[in-house]
Protein backbone atom coordinates (compact mmCIF):
# COMPACT_ATOMS: atom_id res chain seq x y z
CA UNK A 1 0.00 0.00 0.00
CA UNK A 2 2.96 2.38 0.84
CA UNK A 3 4.84 1.96 -2.83
CA UNK A 4 0.88 2.95 -4.21
CA UNK A 5 0.96 5.95 -2.18
CA UNK A 6 4.44 6.63 -3.48
CA UNK A 7 3.97 5.99 -6.64
CA UNK A 8 0.77 8.41 -6.84
CA UNK A 9 3.39 11.37 -5.43
CA UNK A 10 6.28 10.52 -8.18
CA UNK A 11 3.46 10.94 -10.56
CA UNK A 12 1.80 14.13 -9.04
CA UNK A 13 5.16 15.87 -8.78
CA UNK A 14 6.07 14.41 -12.54
CA UNK A 15 2.80 15.90 -13.56
CA UNK A 16 3.68 18.93 -11.56
CA UNK A 17 6.51 19.18 -13.79
CA UNK A 18 5.22 19.00 -16.81
CA UNK A 19 2.43 21.63 -16.30
CA UNK A 20 4.68 24.66 -15.91
CA UNK A 21 6.47 23.08 -18.63
CA UNK A 22 3.65 23.00 -21.00
CA UNK A 23 2.93 26.81 -19.36
CA UNK A 24 5.88 27.98 -20.64
CA UNK A 25 5.21 26.19 -24.04
CA UNK A 26 7.35 23.22 -23.13
CA UNK A 27 5.34 20.83 -24.93
CA UNK A 28 7.85 18.53 -25.77
CA UNK A 29 9.45 18.75 -22.14
CA UNK A 30 5.96 18.50 -20.71
CA UNK A 31 4.85 15.79 -22.64
CA UNK A 32 8.37 13.66 -21.42
CA UNK A 33 6.81 14.93 -17.12
CA UNK A 34 3.20 13.66 -18.16
CA UNK A 35 3.88 10.37 -19.91
CA UNK A 36 6.38 9.68 -16.72
CA UNK A 37 3.51 10.57 -14.58
CA UNK A 38 1.36 7.85 -15.71
CA UNK A 39 3.74 5.28 -16.19
CA UNK A 40 4.07 5.87 -12.52
CA UNK A 41 -0.24 5.94 -12.10
CA UNK A 42 -2.04 5.42 -14.79
CA UNK A 43 -5.02 6.95 -12.73
CA UNK A 44 -3.64 10.13 -13.11
CA UNK A 45 -6.23 12.00 -15.38
CA UNK A 46 -5.19 15.45 -15.04
CA UNK A 47 -1.40 14.09 -16.51
CA UNK A 48 -3.16 12.11 -19.13
CA UNK A 49 -5.73 15.16 -20.51
CA UNK A 50 -2.64 17.68 -20.33
CA UNK A 51 -0.78 14.76 -22.65
CA UNK A 52 -4.06 14.92 -25.19
CA UNK A 53 -4.22 18.49 -25.24
CA UNK A 54 -0.33 18.80 -25.67
CA UNK A 55 -0.56 16.01 -28.97
CA UNK A 56 -3.56 18.40 -30.02
CA UNK A 57 -1.52 21.62 -29.72
CA UNK A 58 1.44 19.41 -31.47
CA UNK A 59 -1.29 18.98 -34.56
CA UNK A 60 -1.70 15.15 -33.40
CA UNK A 61 -5.22 14.60 -33.23
CA UNK A 62 -5.71 11.00 -33.44
CA UNK A 63 -2.91 10.40 -30.42
CA UNK A 64 -4.84 13.21 -27.79
CA UNK A 65 -8.10 11.41 -28.26
CA UNK A 66 -6.23 8.22 -27.74
CA UNK A 67 -5.33 9.63 -24.77
CA UNK A 68 -8.72 10.96 -23.86
CA UNK A 69 -10.76 7.90 -24.22
CA UNK A 70 -8.47 5.77 -22.31
CA UNK A 71 -8.88 9.02 -19.72
CA UNK A 72 -12.55 8.52 -20.15
CA UNK A 73 -12.61 4.89 -19.47
CA UNK A 74 -10.43 4.95 -16.78
CA UNK A 75 -12.27 7.97 -15.38
CA UNK A 76 -16.27 7.91 -17.01
CA UNK A 77 -17.36 11.05 -14.14
CA UNK A 78 -16.41 14.51 -13.72
CA UNK A 79 -13.33 13.89 -16.20
CA UNK A 80 -12.53 17.26 -18.74
CA UNK A 81 -12.13 14.85 -21.81
CA UNK A 82 -15.12 13.98 -22.70
CA UNK A 83 -15.51 18.34 -23.04
CA UNK A 84 -12.72 18.27 -24.87
CA UNK A 85 -13.82 15.42 -27.44
CA UNK A 86 -17.17 16.86 -27.76
CA UNK A 87 -15.54 20.04 -28.82
CA UNK A 88 -13.32 18.07 -31.31
CA UNK A 89 -16.36 16.35 -32.60
CA UNK A 90 -19.18 19.21 -32.27
CA UNK A 91 -17.38 20.82 -35.72
CA UNK A 92 -19.18 19.07 -38.47
CA UNK A 93 -16.38 17.90 -40.91
CA UNK A 94 -13.23 18.84 -38.78
CA UNK A 95 -12.33 15.39 -37.71
CA UNK A 96 -12.85 14.38 -41.59
CA UNK A 97 -10.37 17.36 -42.46
CA UNK A 98 -8.01 16.57 -39.86
CA UNK A 99 -7.94 12.81 -40.94
CA UNK A 100 -7.25 13.64 -44.47
CA UNK A 101 -4.59 16.08 -43.51
CA UNK A 102 -2.80 13.40 -41.12
CA UNK A 103 -3.13 10.93 -44.22
CA UNK A 104 -1.54 13.38 -46.35
CA UNK A 105 1.45 13.93 -44.35
CA UNK A 106 2.25 9.90 -44.08
CA UNK A 107 2.38 10.25 -47.89
CA UNK A 108 4.47 13.37 -48.15
CA UNK A 109 6.69 11.50 -45.63
CA UNK A 110 6.51 8.25 -48.43
CA UNK A 111 7.22 10.89 -51.04
CA UNK A 112 10.58 12.13 -48.86
CA UNK A 113 11.97 9.00 -48.46
CA UNK A 114 11.41 7.90 -52.20
CA UNK A 115 13.29 11.10 -53.11
CA UNK A 116 10.26 13.27 -54.45
CA UNK A 117 11.16 16.52 -52.84
CA UNK A 118 8.95 18.88 -55.07
CA UNK A 119 6.23 16.56 -54.38
CA UNK A 120 6.05 16.48 -50.88
CA UNK A 121 6.97 19.85 -50.42
CA UNK A 122 4.22 20.77 -52.29
CA UNK A 123 2.12 18.69 -50.13
CA UNK A 124 3.57 19.72 -46.69
CA UNK A 125 2.81 23.00 -47.38
CA UNK A 126 -1.06 22.07 -47.92
CA UNK A 127 -0.47 20.42 -44.97
CA UNK A 128 0.71 22.92 -42.53
CA UNK A 129 -1.99 25.59 -43.92
CA UNK A 130 -4.67 23.09 -42.91
CA UNK A 131 -2.96 22.59 -39.62
CA UNK A 132 -0.56 25.11 -38.89
CA UNK A 133 0.29 23.39 -35.38
CA UNK A 134 1.38 20.12 -37.30
CA UNK A 135 4.95 20.49 -35.48
CA UNK A 136 5.90 17.52 -37.52
CA UNK A 137 5.40 18.19 -40.83
CA UNK A 138 6.69 21.72 -40.38
CA UNK A 139 10.04 19.82 -39.09
CA UNK A 140 9.59 17.29 -42.43
CA UNK A 141 9.64 20.13 -44.82
CA UNK A 142 12.12 22.32 -42.93
CA UNK A 143 14.37 19.35 -43.55
CA UNK A 144 13.50 19.08 -47.19
CA UNK A 145 13.93 22.94 -47.29
CA UNK A 146 17.75 22.18 -46.00
CA UNK A 147 18.36 19.55 -48.11
CA UNK A 148 17.61 21.86 -50.94
CA UNK A 149 19.57 24.44 -49.43
CA UNK A 150 16.54 26.97 -48.67
CA UNK A 151 17.89 27.82 -45.36
CA UNK A 152 15.42 30.77 -44.86
CA UNK A 153 12.33 28.70 -45.77
CA UNK A 154 13.67 26.50 -43.62
CA UNK A 155 13.90 28.59 -40.98
CA UNK A 156 10.70 30.00 -40.96
CA UNK A 157 9.02 26.53 -41.03
CA UNK A 158 11.33 25.94 -37.71
CA UNK A 159 10.64 29.33 -36.77
CA UNK A 160 6.80 28.54 -36.10
CA UNK A 161 7.78 25.08 -34.69
CA UNK A 162 9.32 27.03 -31.93
CA UNK A 163 6.21 29.30 -31.54
CA UNK A 164 4.57 26.47 -31.02
CA UNK A 165 6.88 24.63 -28.67
CA UNK A 166 9.80 26.40 -27.52
CA UNK A 167 12.12 23.81 -26.53
CA UNK A 168 11.38 21.11 -29.38
CA UNK A 169 15.20 19.83 -28.90
CA UNK A 170 15.01 18.46 -33.34
CA UNK A 171 13.75 22.27 -34.23
CA UNK A 172 16.79 23.47 -32.11
CA UNK A 173 19.22 21.52 -33.89
CA UNK A 174 17.64 22.47 -37.18
CA UNK A 175 17.50 26.09 -36.75
CA UNK A 176 21.10 26.25 -35.40
CA UNK A 177 22.02 24.78 -38.58
CA UNK A 178 19.89 27.03 -40.56
CA UNK A 179 21.19 30.04 -38.50
CA UNK A 180 24.62 29.01 -39.44
CA UNK A 181 23.75 28.78 -43.09
CA UNK A 182 22.03 32.01 -43.80
CA UNK A 183 24.13 34.11 -41.29
CA UNK A 184 21.93 34.77 -38.95
CA UNK A 185 23.95 32.78 -35.93
CA UNK A 186 26.42 35.50 -36.59
CA UNK A 187 24.41 38.28 -36.14
CA UNK A 188 22.79 37.10 -33.36
CA UNK A 189 26.33 36.24 -32.02
CA UNK A 190 27.34 39.94 -32.52
CA UNK A 191 24.07 41.40 -30.43
CA UNK A 192 25.02 39.17 -27.94
CA UNK A 193 28.34 40.24 -27.67
CA UNK A 194 27.52 43.61 -27.84
CA UNK A 195 24.66 43.36 -24.94
CA UNK A 196 27.11 42.21 -22.76
CA UNK A 197 30.42 44.35 -23.63
CA UNK A 198 29.38 47.38 -22.26
CA UNK A 199 32.65 49.26 -20.40
CA UNK A 200 32.38 49.04 -16.80
CA UNK A 201 32.31 52.45 -15.67
CA UNK A 202 35.24 54.25 -13.48
CA UNK A 203 34.73 56.34 -10.70
CA UNK A 204 36.33 59.18 -12.48
CA UNK A 205 33.99 58.68 -15.16
CA UNK A 206 31.64 61.52 -15.34
CA UNK A 207 28.50 62.10 -17.63
CA UNK A 208 27.63 65.20 -18.46
CA UNK A 209 24.00 65.89 -18.24
CA UNK A 210 22.10 67.94 -21.08
CA UNK A 211 22.79 71.30 -20.89
CA UNK A 212 20.18 74.07 -19.72
CA UNK A 213 20.73 77.06 -22.36
CA UNK A 214 19.36 80.37 -21.54
CA UNK A 215 17.39 82.00 -24.21
CA UNK A 216 17.71 84.95 -25.01
CA UNK A 217 15.17 87.52 -26.50
CA UNK A 218 15.88 87.07 -30.26
CA UNK A 219 15.79 83.48 -30.08
CA UNK A 220 12.57 83.94 -27.90
CA UNK A 221 10.91 86.23 -31.10
CA UNK A 222 12.15 83.51 -33.55
CA UNK A 223 10.72 80.61 -31.60
CA UNK A 224 7.46 82.70 -31.52
CA UNK A 225 7.63 83.53 -35.47
CA UNK A 226 8.67 79.69 -35.95
CA UNK A 227 5.73 78.48 -34.08
CA UNK A 228 2.81 80.58 -35.77
CA UNK A 229 4.46 79.75 -39.12
CA UNK A 230 4.16 76.15 -37.84
CA UNK A 231 0.85 76.57 -36.81
CA UNK A 232 -0.43 78.44 -39.77
CA UNK A 233 1.12 75.31 -41.60
CA UNK A 234 -0.17 73.15 -40.01
CA UNK A 235 -3.92 74.99 -40.49
CA UNK A 236 -2.83 75.53 -44.30
CA UNK A 237 -2.22 71.75 -44.51
CA UNK A 238 -4.28 69.74 -42.43
CA UNK A 239 -7.17 71.68 -40.98
CA UNK A 240 -8.08 73.84 -44.49
CA UNK A 241 -8.26 70.82 -46.79
CA UNK A 242 -10.59 69.25 -44.37
CA UNK A 243 -12.85 72.04 -43.46
CA UNK A 244 -12.39 72.60 -47.28
CA UNK A 245 -13.36 69.13 -48.03
CA UNK A 246 -16.26 69.62 -45.31
CA UNK A 247 -17.48 72.57 -47.40
CA UNK A 248 -17.85 70.98 -50.35
CA UNK A 249 -19.17 67.75 -49.16
CA UNK A 250 -22.08 70.47 -47.75
CA UNK A 251 -21.95 71.87 -50.28
CA UNK A 252 -22.17 69.16 -52.76
CA UNK A 253 -25.54 68.03 -50.64
CA UNK A 254 -27.24 71.12 -50.71
CA UNK A 255 -26.99 71.49 -54.68
CA UNK A 256 -28.13 67.96 -54.85
CA UNK A 257 -31.21 68.81 -52.64
CA UNK A 258 -31.68 71.64 -54.70
CA UNK A 259 -31.37 69.89 -57.94
CA UNK A 260 -33.88 67.13 -56.91
CA UNK A 261 -36.29 70.04 -55.64
CA UNK A 262 -35.78 71.45 -59.43
CA UNK A 263 -36.31 67.88 -61.17
CA UNK A 264 -39.31 67.81 -58.94
CA UNK A 265 -40.74 70.30 -59.68
CA UNK A 266 -39.77 70.72 -63.67
CA UNK A 267 -41.44 67.18 -63.47
CA UNK A 268 -44.69 68.56 -62.15
CA UNK A 269 -44.82 71.26 -64.86
CA UNK A 270 -44.45 68.74 -67.09
CA UNK A 271 -46.93 67.30 -66.17
CA UNK A 272 -49.42 70.32 -65.68
CA UNK A 273 -48.43 71.23 -69.18
CA UNK A 274 -49.37 67.84 -70.73
CA UNK A 275 -52.85 68.17 -68.27
CA UNK A 276 -53.27 71.48 -69.93
CA UNK A 277 -52.93 70.25 -73.72
CA UNK A 278 -55.39 67.72 -72.96
CA UNK A 279 -57.66 70.25 -71.33
CA UNK A 280 -57.62 72.51 -74.70
CA UNK A 281 -57.95 69.22 -76.84
CA UNK A 282 -60.99 68.59 -75.15
CA UNK A 283 -61.80 71.63 -75.18
CA UNK A 284 -61.50 72.49 -78.80
CA UNK A 285 -63.13 69.31 -79.58
CA UNK A 286 -66.54 70.26 -76.98
CA UNK A 287 -66.68 73.75 -79.44
CA UNK A 288 -65.47 72.02 -82.40
CA UNK A 289 -68.73 69.43 -81.61
CA UNK A 290 -71.06 72.42 -79.93
CA UNK A 291 -70.74 74.42 -82.97
CA UNK A 292 -70.92 71.39 -85.33
CA UNK A 293 -74.34 70.35 -83.44
CA UNK A 294 -75.44 74.29 -83.75
CA UNK A 295 -74.83 74.26 -87.62
CA UNK A 296 -76.91 71.20 -88.22
CA UNK A 297 -79.39 72.86 -86.41
CA UNK A 298 -79.72 75.83 -88.12
CA UNK A 299 -79.20 73.97 -91.36
CA UNK A 300 -82.19 71.57 -90.72
CA UNK A 301 -83.96 74.84 -89.58
CA UNK A 302 -83.17 76.87 -92.73
CA UNK A 303 -84.72 73.74 -94.25
CA UNK A 304 -87.79 74.25 -92.55
CA UNK A 305 -87.62 77.95 -93.20
CA UNK A 306 -87.23 76.74 -96.71
CA UNK A 307 -89.75 74.89 -96.89
CA UNK A 308 -92.64 76.70 -95.60
CA UNK A 309 -91.84 79.69 -97.74
CA UNK A 310 -91.86 77.20 -100.37
CA UNK A 311 -95.44 76.07 -99.35
CA UNK A 312 -96.22 79.70 -98.98
CA UNK A 313 -95.29 80.62 -102.32
CA UNK A 314 -97.19 77.73 -103.93
CA UNK A 315 -100.45 79.16 -101.99
CA UNK A 316 -99.78 82.82 -103.74
CA UNK A 317 -98.85 80.77 -107.10
CA UNK A 318 -95.65 82.45 -107.23
CA UNK A 319 -93.99 79.42 -108.76
CA UNK A 320 -90.70 81.53 -109.50
CA UNK A 321 -90.26 81.41 -105.91
CA UNK A 322 -91.15 77.77 -105.35
CA UNK A 323 -88.93 76.93 -108.36
CA UNK A 324 -85.70 79.06 -107.16
CA UNK A 325 -86.39 78.16 -103.04
CA UNK A 326 -86.61 74.58 -104.25
CA UNK A 327 -83.08 74.13 -105.67
CA UNK A 328 -81.55 75.65 -102.52
CA UNK A 329 -83.66 73.02 -100.13
CA UNK A 330 -82.09 70.30 -99.10
CA UNK A 331 -84.61 67.41 -98.49
CA UNK A 332 -82.79 64.59 -96.81
CA UNK A 333 -82.85 67.46 -93.56
CA UNK A 334 -86.24 67.19 -93.23
CA UNK A 335 -87.16 63.91 -91.47
CA UNK A 336 -90.91 64.48 -89.98
CA UNK A 337 -93.71 62.11 -91.88
CA UNK A 338 -95.70 65.35 -92.72
CA UNK A 339 -93.05 68.23 -93.98
CA UNK A 340 -91.53 64.83 -95.62
CA UNK A 341 -94.68 64.40 -97.42
CA UNK A 342 -94.74 67.77 -98.27
CA UNK A 343 -91.36 67.55 -99.84
CA UNK A 344 -92.34 65.02 -101.73
CA UNK A 345 -95.16 66.24 -103.41
CA UNK A 346 -92.76 69.39 -104.29
CA UNK A 347 -90.10 67.11 -105.78
CA UNK A 348 -92.70 65.63 -108.07
CA UNK A 349 -93.95 68.97 -109.37
CA UNK A 350 -90.76 69.89 -110.19
CA UNK A 351 -89.26 66.82 -111.86
CA UNK A 352 -92.38 67.24 -114.20
CA UNK A 353 -93.09 71.21 -114.61
CA UNK A 354 -90.69 72.87 -112.58
CA UNK A 355 -87.44 72.15 -113.73
CA UNK A 356 -89.41 74.49 -116.79
CA UNK A 357 -89.50 77.71 -114.96
CA UNK A 358 -85.73 77.52 -114.02
CA UNK A 359 -84.97 77.06 -117.33
CA UNK A 360 -87.50 79.74 -118.03
CA UNK A 361 -85.73 82.06 -115.69
CA UNK A 362 -82.43 81.29 -117.04
CA UNK A 363 -83.27 82.34 -121.11
CA UNK A 364 -85.20 85.92 -119.01
CA UNK A 365 -81.83 86.39 -117.64
CA UNK A 366 -79.79 85.84 -120.92
CA UNK A 367 -81.99 87.77 -122.76
CA UNK A 368 -81.61 90.65 -120.42
CA UNK A 369 -77.71 90.33 -120.86
CA UNK A 370 -77.20 88.66 -117.44
CA UNK A 371 -75.05 85.69 -118.30
CA UNK A 372 -74.15 84.42 -115.49
CA UNK A 373 -77.42 84.27 -113.47
CA UNK A 374 -78.71 82.28 -116.48
CA UNK A 375 -76.23 80.04 -116.46
CA UNK A 376 -77.04 80.06 -112.55
CA UNK A 377 -80.79 79.01 -113.65
CA UNK A 378 -79.79 76.67 -116.44
CA UNK A 379 -77.65 74.97 -113.94
CA UNK A 380 -80.48 74.89 -111.08
CA UNK A 381 -82.95 73.15 -113.78
CA UNK A 382 -80.54 71.08 -114.90
CA UNK A 383 -79.48 69.98 -111.26
CA UNK A 384 -83.67 68.82 -111.32
CA UNK A 385 -83.77 67.65 -114.63
CA UNK A 386 -80.86 66.50 -116.20
CA UNK A 387 -82.39 65.37 -119.15
CA UNK A 388 -83.55 68.52 -120.98
CA UNK A 389 -81.10 68.99 -124.19
CA UNK A 390 -82.80 72.14 -124.62
CA UNK A 391 -81.03 73.82 -121.33
CA UNK A 392 -77.70 71.83 -122.26
CA UNK A 393 -77.64 73.38 -125.30
CA UNK A 394 -78.26 77.27 -124.08
CA UNK A 395 -75.59 77.10 -121.57
CA UNK A 396 -73.30 75.85 -124.55
CA UNK A 397 -74.37 79.01 -126.21
CA UNK A 398 -73.51 80.67 -123.52
CA UNK A 399 -70.11 79.32 -123.14
CA UNK A 400 -69.45 80.00 -127.02
CA UNK A 401 -70.63 83.48 -126.52
CA UNK A 402 -68.43 84.20 -123.01
CA UNK A 403 -65.43 82.28 -125.67
CA UNK A 404 -65.26 79.41 -123.34
CA UNK A 405 -65.28 77.29 -126.05
CA UNK A 406 -63.42 73.77 -123.93
CA UNK A 407 -67.13 74.16 -121.71
CA UNK A 408 -69.57 75.04 -124.79
CA UNK A 409 -67.68 72.01 -126.89
CA UNK A 410 -68.12 69.91 -123.90
CA UNK A 411 -72.06 70.44 -123.48
CA UNK A 412 -72.62 70.67 -127.13
CA UNK A 413 -70.98 67.45 -127.24
CA UNK A 414 -73.42 66.38 -124.39
CA UNK A 415 -76.25 67.04 -126.87
CA UNK A 416 -74.68 65.35 -130.04
CA UNK A 417 -73.71 62.60 -128.50
CA UNK A 418 -76.93 62.00 -126.03
CA UNK A 419 -79.75 62.96 -128.77
CA UNK A 420 -78.43 62.59 -131.83
CA UNK A 421 -81.35 62.47 -133.78
CA UNK A 422 -82.80 65.81 -132.83
CA UNK A 423 -83.00 69.36 -134.37
CA UNK A 424 -80.84 70.20 -131.52
CA UNK A 425 -78.40 67.96 -131.82
CA UNK A 426 -77.71 69.05 -136.05
CA UNK A 427 -77.73 72.51 -134.77
CA UNK A 428 -74.76 71.79 -131.78
CA UNK A 429 -72.96 70.40 -134.56
CA UNK A 430 -73.24 73.53 -136.84
CA UNK A 431 -72.31 75.41 -133.57
CA UNK A 432 -69.13 73.69 -133.23
CA UNK A 433 -68.56 73.78 -136.87
CA UNK A 434 -69.24 70.14 -138.49
CA UNK B 1 26.49 18.19 -40.96
CA UNK B 2 23.20 16.71 -41.05
CA UNK B 3 22.61 12.83 -42.70
CA UNK B 4 18.85 13.99 -44.51
CA UNK B 5 18.18 10.44 -45.54
CA UNK B 6 18.85 9.49 -42.10
CA UNK B 7 17.03 11.53 -40.34
CA UNK B 8 13.98 11.48 -42.51
CA UNK B 9 13.76 7.78 -41.40
CA UNK B 10 13.56 8.96 -37.76
CA UNK B 11 10.05 10.37 -38.54
CA UNK B 12 7.38 8.00 -38.18
CA UNK B 13 3.77 7.99 -39.57
CA UNK B 14 1.27 9.93 -37.58
CA UNK B 15 -1.11 8.04 -35.89
CA UNK B 16 -4.50 8.18 -38.43
CA UNK B 17 -7.88 8.61 -36.67
CA UNK B 18 -8.62 5.25 -38.40
CA UNK B 19 -5.84 3.54 -36.37
CA UNK B 20 -7.20 5.36 -33.12
CA UNK B 21 -9.39 1.60 -32.29
CA UNK B 22 -6.28 -0.60 -32.61
CA UNK B 23 -3.84 2.18 -30.91
CA UNK B 24 -6.25 1.96 -27.70
CA UNK B 25 -6.29 -1.99 -27.93
CA UNK B 26 -2.65 -2.22 -28.41
CA UNK B 27 -1.91 0.28 -25.59
CA UNK B 28 -0.14 -0.83 -22.66
CA UNK B 29 -1.28 0.46 -19.20
CA UNK B 30 0.90 -1.48 -17.03
CA UNK B 31 1.74 1.61 -14.59
CA UNK B 32 4.61 1.31 -11.64
CA UNK B 33 1.87 0.09 -8.98
CA UNK B 34 0.74 -2.69 -11.30
CA UNK B 35 4.29 -4.12 -11.28
CA UNK B 36 5.18 -3.32 -7.44
CA UNK B 37 1.47 -5.33 -6.64
CA UNK B 38 3.02 -8.05 -8.89
CA UNK B 39 6.08 -8.10 -7.56
CA UNK B 40 4.14 -8.28 -3.65
CA UNK B 41 1.94 -10.92 -4.87
CA UNK B 42 4.71 -13.18 -6.03
CA UNK B 43 6.82 -12.97 -3.02
CA UNK B 44 3.73 -13.30 -0.85
CA UNK B 45 3.59 -16.79 -3.23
Amino acid sequence: MDYANRCRRIANGYYNQGLEKAKIRDLSGAAECLKKSLHFHKYQTDARNLLGLIYYEMGETAESLVQWIISLNLQPEDNRAAEYMGRIQGKLGRLDAESQNIRKYNQSLGLARAGNDDLAILQLNRVVEINPHFVKAHLVLALLYMRRGDYTKAGKSLYKVLQIDKSHPKALWYMSIAKAHTGRAEVERKKLNNAFSHRQMQDDDIILPPTYKETTGWMTIINIVVGLALGAAVIWFLVMPAMERQLNHRHNQEMTKVLEQVNQKNQEIDALEQEKSAMEAERNEAVTSLQSMEENEQSVVFQYQRLVQILKAREAQDMNTVALVYSDLDGALITDEQSAAAVAEIRTYMETEGFQVLADLGNGARDSGDQEAALGYYQKSLNIKGDNPQVIYDMALIYQAREERDTANELFGQVIMNYPNTELAVLAKEARGY
Amino acid sequence: MIDFDEELSYYKPSLEIEAIEDAIVKSDLTDMTDIMMELIKERKE
